[in-house]
Formats: C-alpha cells, sequence, structure tokens
C-alpha cells in the first residue's frame, strides 16, 4: 500500500477552477490518509510546475502521484514523464479527468460540479494506494511501412520514408499512380502539370531499392498490430507482361481495335475508353493495363501483341511491416440528378470534368458541339450545407475554380467567366489569384445558401437567375453557354481500408486524427496513420506537408527495432486456470493462446496482440485473469469510495 | 559548438521540428530572440476550432523542448552570418545577449517586487504595466527574471534583495561560433501595426484594441481578469470586430489574406459570449474564410450562439465624448452606408512576414523571399519546406500565412526533410 502521496489540483487556466472550487476540493484531499501533500496549481502542465512537483516526489519521498487536471488523453503521458524524471515509477500515477467530465460537462452546476471533482479525487487516492510499478513491455518492430495509395501524398512520403533508412511498398488500387494529381493539367501555383509532379516523383520512386510498388493491388486482410502488422495484399492481374515494352504506335493500334468501350472515369465520364487502355500517353508505369470488369476476353488484342498475356493470374503476397500510412484521397461530390441542372442538362457540368475538358480540347473550346464562350460557375456544390450532410468547407475548390477560369481565359479566345459563389475563400497567398481574375474581367456575383441560383433550359439556351448580395439582394438573369458546377471534396466512396484498418472516421465522414494541434497525422489505432485528403480538404501542400509529417511519425515510431507498450495487459493465475477456451472465444485481438504446463492445458496471454480491453475477465468462471493496472483491489477501492457518502 | 540542426525560432513550429528530430537521434540548437521560448502561441487563449486552451497545447511541447537531452536552447539570443562553408556544415555566429541574471534564478519575483520602475508591459500587450526587471510571463520557459537594461535605472535593489545572488550587471554579449550540418528557419510572424490605418483609430482611440489585446484579456492569466474597455475600465456590452485590418490591402502593402483572422475574431467572439453573457458582439467582414477542418462547422455555430455577422467593409471610426466608438461601414446587404455605435471595437490585425530571417544568412549564402517577403519555397508543391539553399528547411508561418494545425503539419514535413537531408549528408 502506498501512504505517501501527492495529489496536484489543476486550474486550468480557468477552465476547472471556473466551475470546480478547487481549494475546496485540495484542503479535503490533504485530509485523507496516506496523503501528504495536496497543491493547487494554475497550469499543472507548464514546465514550473512540472520541475515542482519533481522536487516534492523527491524531498517529500513520495510514492504515489495523483494529478486531477484535464483528459489522460491529453497528458497521462505528460504526468508519467514527471513521475519518471523524479524517480517514481509512471505507473504510480493517476490522471482524474475533472475538466472535461466534470468542469466542462457541469458548468451550470458548480456545486455539485465540486462534489463531483472531489469524489473522483477520493477515489483515484484510494486506487493508487494499491498501485503497483510496472514496466513498459517492449515489442520488436520492424521498419516497414505500408502506404496505402500511391496518389501525389503517398508517393511523397514513400521518397521520405525510404530516405530516412525504413522499408516501403505503396499498395495503388488503380493499375496506374499518381492519383487525382494526375488528372489535373496545369497546377496552382507553380504552373507545373499534374502529370510532370506525378513523373518526377515516380522517377525517383523506382531508383529506391528499399520502395517496392505494386499497383493494381488491393489490401484485403491486416492482422497484428503496432511494429508488426501482418497485411495480406491482392495484386490484379494486369493482362500484360511485366517489363514489356510496346511500341507507341502498335499499342494505339491494338487500343484501337479492342470491341469494348466503357466510360472513361479519368476523365470524369467525358469520353469513352477502351478495355485495353491507359489513361494517357507515358502514363505510370508504362504500360497498358486491360481492365478486367469489363474485358470480353474476345482475344483481338492477344493476337495483335504478344505481350497481352491472358494467363496471368491475381496474386496474393503477405507483407509485415511496423507501421501503416493511409494515403486513399478523395472523390469528387458527384451532384445529385438535377441540382442546378446537373444530369438533366447536358451543358451542365462539374468542375473536374471542366479540368478535363480543358485538356482534352486543344484548339477550341467545343463541348458537346457548342463552343463554349460564356461560362457560369456555380460555388459549394456539395460543400457547406447547413442542413445537408457536408456541413464543411471543401477548401480547395474558391482557388480551383477562379485558377481554372483564368486557364480558360488564358488558352481560348472570347472566353466570359460569370462565378456565383458564396463568399470567396481564397486563403493565403491565393488571394492573389481572386484579384487577377478581377482584374481581368471576371465577374463575380455572391448568393446566399437559403435562395441559390436557378438553372433552366430555355430554346437550348441555358437561362440563370440569380439574387446577388453584392448588389443588394437584385435580381440578376442572363444565360451562358455552359455551367460548371464548382463540387467539393467527398470521402473515398469505397471504404474497405477503413474497414480493414478501423480507421476512425470523423463528424464529416472523412478519416479522424487523434488531434489536430497534437497528433494530426495520427489515428487512435497504434501504427496506423493518415495523410492528405483522406483526412479532409486540401489543396497539394497542404497534402504533402501532411504526408511528410506522416512519414516523419511513423519512421520515429519504429526506426527503433522496439516499440514500447503498456503494460496493462491481461495475466494468466496459471494455478488456477481450468483451460475453458471461453477467454479464447472472446478476445477481440486473438491474443489468447493455449499452453500446456506440466500436463495441465492454460490460457497464454500474447503480449504484442493483447490491447488490456479487458473482455476475458468477465467469462473466466475461476477468476484466473487479472488486468494488470486494474486489478479487482483497484477498481472496487475506487468503486467503493465513489459510493460512500 | 557542433550540433545536426539549428533550428531558429522557439514557437510551436520550432519546437515540434526540435522534439521530431531529437526524438531521432539528432542533436539540436534552438535559437530564439525572445527571453522564453513558446512563440506566439503560448500567449493565446483558447484556439479554434477545438477551444483547446492553447497553453494545454503549448505548455507541454514547451516542456518537452527546454528538458529534451538532445535539445540546447539559447535564449534572448540571436543568429547571424550563417554561411553554408562545405556540402555538409553550416558556419554561423551565435549572439547570446545578456540577461543579467543567472541561470541559478528560482523565478521567485522578488526583484520584481522590489524593482521601482515600472514600464508597460509588452507580454499583455501593452494593457498593464510590468517592472524593469521581471520574469517575462507566468509559464515562460525559462521561468527565470531579466533585467531590460533600457529602461533599468541601476539602482542595485534587485541585486540586494535576491535571495540566490542571480543578479548580475557584469554580463555582456557573448559571441561563439557554431557548426551545423543542417538549418531550419522557424522564425514566425509579425502582427501588423494598427496604428498605420489612422482611419481606425488605432493607437488613438483607448476603446479601439487589437484583437492580440483582447486576446489576452480572455486568458486565464489575463491581466484584469475579467473583460474591460480601457478607457473607463467599463465592462463592455456592445464589442465590434473589424476584419481585414492590414490583410488584403493593397494600400498598406499587403494584399494577400492573413487566413486566421477570421477564424480567431468568430473564436473570440465564442468566448466573448461565455465571459459577458450579456454583450452584443458583430463582426464586420468581407468574406469569412473558414476553410480548415471543422472551422466552416465553428463559424456556423458562432452565428447560432447569436453572433451578428455584417458583410461590409468598415471606412471610418470616430470616437463619441464617452469612449464610445461610430463605425461607418458599407452595409453590402442594403446596398447602403451606414453608422453603428459600439463600446467597443477589436481591429483584427494580420499577420506580415517577420524578416529577420534575411540578416541572418551572409551575402555568400542569400535564402531568398517571395513577393511579402515571407521565405521562398522553392518547391511549393512536392516539397514545401524546401529554401532557395540546400540544407535550409522552412517551418511554420515563416513561409507565409497559417494557422496553427498547419503550422505543426509544415513543421512535421520541415523534420521529414531535415532527417532526409542528415541522411544524405551522412553518407
Amino acid at each position: 500500500m502506498k501512504n505517501r502521496i501527492g495529489v496536484y489540483i489543476c486550474h486550468c487556466g480557468s477552465n476547472i477552477s471556473d466551475y470546480v472550487d478547487v481549494e475546496h476540493v485540495r484542503e479535503l484531499a490533504e485530509k485523507v490518509e496516506g496523503v501528504i501533500l495536496a497543491k493547487t496549481t494554475m497550469f499543472a502542465c507548464a514546465d514550473s510546475t512540472q520541475k515542482e512537483m519533481i522536487e516534492d516526489i523527491k524531498s517529500e519521498k513520495l510514492d504515489a502521484l495523483v494529478v486531477a487536471s484535464c483528459s489522460p488523453k491529453l497528458h497521462l503521458e505528460t504526468f508519467r514523464n514527471v513521475a519518471l524524471r523524479a524517480g517514481l515509477n509512471p505507473f504510480n500515477y493517476i490522471q482524474v479527468n475533472i475538466r472535461e467530465q466534470v468542469s466542462w460537462a457541469h458548468s451550470d452546476k458548480p456545486q455539485e460540479a465540486t462534489i463531483k471533482a472531489l469524489k473522483l479525487v477520493y477515489a483515484s487516492i484510494a486506487t493508487v494506494k494499491h498501485s503497483k510499478a510496472l514496466k513498459p513491455i517492449k515489442i520488436p518492430s520492424v521498419n516497414t511501412v505500408v502506404v496505402v495509395g500511391a496518389g501525389v501524398a503517398g508517393m511523397r512520403a514513400a521518397i521520405d520514408l525510404a530516405d530516412m533508412g525504413s522499408y516501403v511498398y505503396i499498395i495503388e488500387k488503380e493499375h496506374f499512380v499518381g492519383g487525382r494529381v494526375s488528372q489535373w493539367d496545369n497546377l496552382f501555383t507553380t504552373g507545373e502539370t499534374g502529370r510532370e509532379v506525378i513523373s518526377n516523383i515516380y522517377n525517383k520512386i523506382m531508383a529506391y531499392e528499399n520502395i517496392k510498388l505494386f499497383t493494381g493491388a488491393q489490401i484485403v486482410s491486416k492482422a497484428g498490430s503496432v511494429g508488426d502488422f501482418n497485411i495480406k495484399v491482392e495484386i490484379k492481374p494486369r493482362y500484360f507482361k511485366p517489363g514489356a515494352k510496346v511500341d507507341p504506335d502498335k499499342l494505339e493500334e491494338v487500343i484501337q481495335a479492342c470491341p469494348v468501350e466503357v466510360e472513361d472515369d479519368f476523365n470524369f465520364n467525358l469520353t469513352k475508353r477502351k478495355a485495353i487502355y491507359r489513361n494517357y500517353p507515358s502514363e505510370f508505369p508504362e504500360i497498358p493495363a486491360i481492365d478486367a470488369d469489363h474485358c470480353t476476353k474476345c482475344g483481338i488484342c492477344e493476337e495483335k501483341c504478344n505481350d497481352v498475356d491472358f494467363s496471368m493470374k491475381a496474386e496474393t503476397i503477405e507483407i509485415n511491416a511496423g507501421a501503416v500510412l493511409v494515403s486513399t484521397g478523395f472523390d469528387p461530390y458527384e451532384p445529385n440528378k438535377g441540382e442546378f441542372g446537373y444530369a438533366e442538362n447536358d451543358f451542365v457540368i462539374s468542375l473536374q470534368q471542366m479540368k478535363r475538358l480543358i485538356e482534352l480540347s486543344p484548339g477550341e473550346l467545343v463541348f458537346k458541339d457548342r463552343k463554349i464562350k460564356k461560362i457560369a460557375y456555380i460555388y459549394c456544390v456539395g460543400s457547406r450545407q447547413s442542413e445537408g450532410p457536408n456541413k464543411y468547407c471543401s477548401r480547395y475548390c474558391c482557388t480551383s475554380a477562379i485558377y481554372t477560369a483564368l486557364l480558360l481565359k488564358e488558352k481560348y479566345q472570347g472566353i466570359k467567366n460569370i462565378h456565383l459563389n458564396r463568399g470567396i475563400r481564397t486563403y493565403g497567398k491565393q488571394e492573389l489569384l481572386y484579384n487577377e481574375a478581377s482584374e481581368k474581367g471576371d465577374v463575380f456575383l455572391q448568393f446566399d445558401e437559403g435562395t441559390p441560383p436557378k438553372v433552366s433550359a430555355e430554346n437550348g439556351q441555358i437561362k440563370i437567375k440569380a439574387e446577388d448580395i453584392l448588389t443588394a439582394g437584385r435580381e440578376i438573369e442572363f444565360s451562358v453557354d455552359l455551367v460548371v458546377l464548382v463540387t467539393g471534396m467527398v470521402p473515398r466512396k469505397d471504404n474497405s481500408i477503413a474497414n480493414i484498418f478501423k480507421v476512425p472516421i470523423g463528424r464529416d465522414k472523412f478519416f479522424n486524427e487523434i488531434h489536430p494541434k497534437l497528433r494530426p497525422v495520427e489515428t487512435v489505432i497504434d501504427g496506423i496513420l493518415i495523410s492528405g485528403a483522406c483526412q479532409g480538404p486540401k489543396n497539394i501542400p497542404e497534402s504533402t506537408n501532411s504526408a511528410l509529417s506522416a512519414a516523419a511519425k511513423a519512421n520515429t515510431l519504429i526506426s527503433k527495432g522496439d516499440i514500447e507498450i503498456e503494460p496493462k495487459l491481461a495475466e494468466i493465475d496459471e494455478a488456477s486456470c481450468e483451460w475453458c477456451d471461453k477467454c479464447q472465444v472472446v478476445c477481440p485481438y486473438n491474443a489468447i493462446l493455449k499452453k500446456d504446463v506440466n500436463g495441465k492445458m492454460v490460457a497464454e496471454v500474447n503480449k504484442a496482440n493483447c490491447k488490456g480491453c479487458g473482455m476475458c475477465l468477465p467469462v473466466c468462471e475461476s477468476n484466473s485473469i487479472q488486468l494488470i493496472g486494474y486489478t479487482d483491489i483497484e477498481i472496487e477501492s475506487f468503486i467503493d469510495t465513489l459510493a460512500m457518502d | 559548438m557542433n550540433y545536426d540542426v539549428m533550428v531558429i525560432g522557439g514557437g510551436i513550429a520550432g519546437e515540434e521540428v526540435a522534439i521530431n528530430l531529437a526524438n531521432l537521434g539528432y542533436k539540436i540548437i534552438m535559437v530564439e530572440k525572445d527571453y522564453s521560448i513558446g512563440g506566439k502561441m503560448i500567449h493565446l487563449s483558447k484556439v479554434f476550432p477545438t477551444l483547446d486552451c492553447a497553453a494545454c497545447i503549448t505548455t507541454p511541447k514547451v516542456s518537452e523542448t527546454a528538458r529534451h537531452e538532445n535539445i540546447t536552447i539559447f535564449t534572448h539570443s540571436e543568429v547571424k552570418n550563417i554561411e553554408r562553408i562545405s556540402d555538409k556544415e553550416f558556419n554561423a555566429e551565435l549572439v547570446q545577449h545578456p540577461r543579467y541574471v543567472t541561470n541559478d534564478c528560482t523565478g521567485c519575483s522578488i526583484c520584481e517586487d522590489n524593482c521601482p520602475v515600472v514600464v508597460r508591459d509588452e507580454y499583455q500587450f501593452d494593457m498593464v504595466g510590468r517592472k524593469a526587471v521581471f520574469i517575462p510571463f507566468s509559464i515562460a520557459s525559462p521561468r527565470i527574471a531579466a533585467i531590460d537594461i533600457e529602461n533599468c535605472i541601476l539602482c542595485g535593489l534587485c541585486e540586494k534583495v535576491c535571495p540566490a545572488d542571480c543578479i548580475d550587471f557584469t554580463q555582456e554579449e557573448e559571441v561563439s561560433g557554431i557548426t551545423v550540418k543542417s538549418v531550419v528557419v522557424a522564425t514566425g510572424y509579425n502582427l501588423f501595426d494598427a496604428s498605420q490605418i489612422q482611419r481606425f483609430g488605432g493607437g488613438e482611440f483607448k476603446n479601439v484594441v487589437t484583437a492580440m489585446q483582447m486576446e489576452r484579456q480572455l486568458v486565464p492569466t489575463r491581466p484584469f481578469n475579467t473583460v474591460l474597455r480601457p478607457k473607463d475600465g467599463k465592462m463592455p456590452d456592445n464589442i465590434a470586430y473589424v476584419l481585414c485590418v492590414g490583410s488584403r490591402d493593397k494600400t498598406v502593402g499587403n494584399p494577400i489574406c492573413s487566413q486566421v483572422c477570421c477564424m480567431y475574431s468568430t473564436k473570440q467572439a465564442q468566448l466573448l459570449m461565455g465571459a459577458l453573457p450579456m454583450a452584443d458582439v458583430t463582426i464586420y467582414y468581407i468574406n469569412i474564410r473558414a476553410f480548415g477542418k471543422g472551422f466552416n462547422e465553428f463559424y456556423q455555430q458562432t452565428g447560432d450562439m447569436g453572433v451578428e455577422f455584417i458583410k461590409g467593409k468598415v471606412g471610418r471610426i470616430t470616437e463619441k465624448e464617452d469612449g464610445n466608438l461610430i463605425v461607418r461601414y458599407e452595409d453590402i446587404e442594403s446596398g447602403k452606408l451606414k453608422e453603428a455605435e459600439h463600446d467597443h471595437v477589436v481591429l483584427s490585425v494580420g499577420i506580415l512576414a517577420n524578416t529577420d530571417y534575411q540578416s541572418m544568412f551572409n551575402n555568400k549564402a542569400v535564402l531568398e523571399s517571395d513577393p511579402f517577403n515571407y521565405v521562398k519555397q522553392t518547391q511549393e508543391l512536392c516539397c514545401p519546406p524546401k529554401t532557395s539553399i540546400e540544407g535550409v528547411f522552412v517551418a511554420g508561418t515563416a513561409a507565409g500565412p497559417m494557422d496553427i494545425p498547419d503550422s505543426i503539419l509544415s513543421a512535421g514535413a520541415a523534420s521529414a526533410e531535415t532527417a532526409s537531408y542528415l541522411r544524405s549528408v551522412k553518407n
């Protein structure tokens, strides 16, 4: 039993002390048997307070520590480190959450909040008395990272990971790399094309011995945990011999010969492509692919080209990795049928389609036989819906739409742009683009979410009616040749990756980080990191920054050879265990094994797999399982104290 | 002195870089010109969009930086003459300005209590006074006193009363040579000086304050323990925010958007609704730029809480005899010029480049700037931390306006690039 306990009650500036009478809690905590000192502090986490705690622990020879402050999610490690530096075992420390669970939750009832805080402090003191000194468990880790997605984020992260000494597998679902960026032509701010960016990165990657790229590959399962994941990947056949070098003219002929035509999703269905395809000449890897979902295996291409090989089979490989970086990107928002005339009127397209259309139209801008001169852009389609599901702002679209409008003006003669927006958000240096568009004669009208512009067709013409905020709500009516819906980003429709890795999803349905400032690229699943637009709308530099951040975090986590994990795991009392398999059945992490101890079968815990969830405890009839750090005596002391008057 | 990396600037970005690289085993020297590390963020109240208190996020990073065995910090110091001397190394001069207080200081503040000189406290943005010998602020790191020699009258009282014998007027500027393998510039930003736009009355009308002054009134360690308007100490009940002060404004030479003011003003409005439940808060804006993760939802919520958003540019602010202010603005919704009376006005000042880095490099190695004097990013799309000098990287707002989450990601990226670079020069 610990009997030299130190208790610290944090004001958290005023976050706690505005509602909880921290001085009162301190006075009463000080009187508890075994408590040597109790103090209040403005910020327990501040450097000066940490130093003071260390001095107290040393000078008062404290054997246990209780800090009543914020959520342990924020500062458990901070105060464990304080204990460690003072020579106290970090597991003789308990953090009491009197902010999120007390002051913030009961800001309307300060008196009751104080009572609750006091009870939690009492209960934690009772618990810490029974705490045991524990040692963290070290598990070996492989310095290998699986990067999911070969877009700009995934590939950039791979390069830095490889530079920092990790081995990297990139797993790309499509047959070609580059993700969304390969679909964009000219890019803000540098004027590089998406292809240039991607080919630069791709060529770099090919030069690394410690990066292995799989295209047409999909993750099918994951086992194990941080430091030691086992990931199964299925590689679809490309039906083209590896290393094939097809003469471009010959290839064109083979492609032309293919009788199957499907919607070309690379061009957002503006065009059709064949079942044998590459999205653009020189696309990486520089070998065409056959779309197995649509190919009829008629054999025409095989006859014309020796490199086609229909005998190729799907392969499954297994990768042992220490960490996984998910960079699966986004989908553009697909407007509903009839949303501003989409899918009803031929001349209403999305921003992403417009971007492809520019590239597909070298000389003149002609769409469905109509010469396009006057274009209206309707902003925030699928974003900032105060009543709809997408409440968020898609961040990149204002800049992207204006940049596209300016490109159109530069490339084609006589273009007129009219931007119907909800307040332009060209933040930071992007503001210059907005200025430039205004100076070049683009017209900006602004509407309220409640009174959106109306798009209608009249004698083949598109009419737009809008109430313009900028001219005191005047109704403006005009006709245009084409309407571009400035559609935002939504999470990928395919959520198989989220299911396999159990990546947490936020309110906006994008993948969620632990904390946007403290741990912006990590998820609550140890060893699973996220970066790029799968985490929320981002432009290219922002995606790159998050990808490189994630590379640094992943490398730090797994490059040391072993990882420390919480010793709060299940422990079997072999003397009383009568193997019944119940614990094994309920364990969600495959952490219970059966072993023979001198002829008697008992349960054994695989420490690398056990998460300390406690599922096995209540099903054990002989009560042979204890959760270290949450032993019966600790939990019972906590509950008994809470239940006292 | 030899280190792997020199991190210039001890704000949130610099700390993030230093901790990341130190955890990978690299030896870091951090140079901070201020008396304490922590940068701008340590002075903020709660931060958008999660409303975590800034101190709760930043003090642990400050503390981790300060105690990390691989990080050596020099506060109240500057760096000069950075020069690339080989493919693998830079030389530089470290200038340590005298603090006139030794590191044995315990922060007891007895010297402060006895000092007879009172000057404006820059850490409270001039709203209250401090002494000539002072602990910069309560959560400073290091939390030791310093003497502001410009204002000190050399009476010697502090020296007499100091129980730890830490006052040392004989300290002099120390210059030492350092050699490092790479440099990370994390020098942050400056705030726009509101008095430059006379028609808003910043610096002239007492009840017109800057957003940083309001921010300080909303933090736990605030000067008045409540929100007061400076002229008469009255609790304001009708507060106006004027956005884009010194941003998106060619006339002051800063045509770009500062990226954070919309959100910090919206956040302050929410905090004011809590601190002064009866007060009306009005925000005059051009466009609300709530673009980041959770920002638009936060903005929506602020409107739902009753904060009034008026689309319109403010043209002029005049002061009434009672200290109230008349805000003349173009009301876009009605298309008319209007006037409104408020008893307190907050100018949401923008951010400008901190150009200090320009004088840190000698002429043999010019660190190029972008048109707005931020550090130029030479590969903005694929490698945002890269600068015009090989081995020199940029992190955080030194590269342009950024909010805290973006600064931290930018710093993470700079860490990865620096670590990759260090491995390449090792071979």
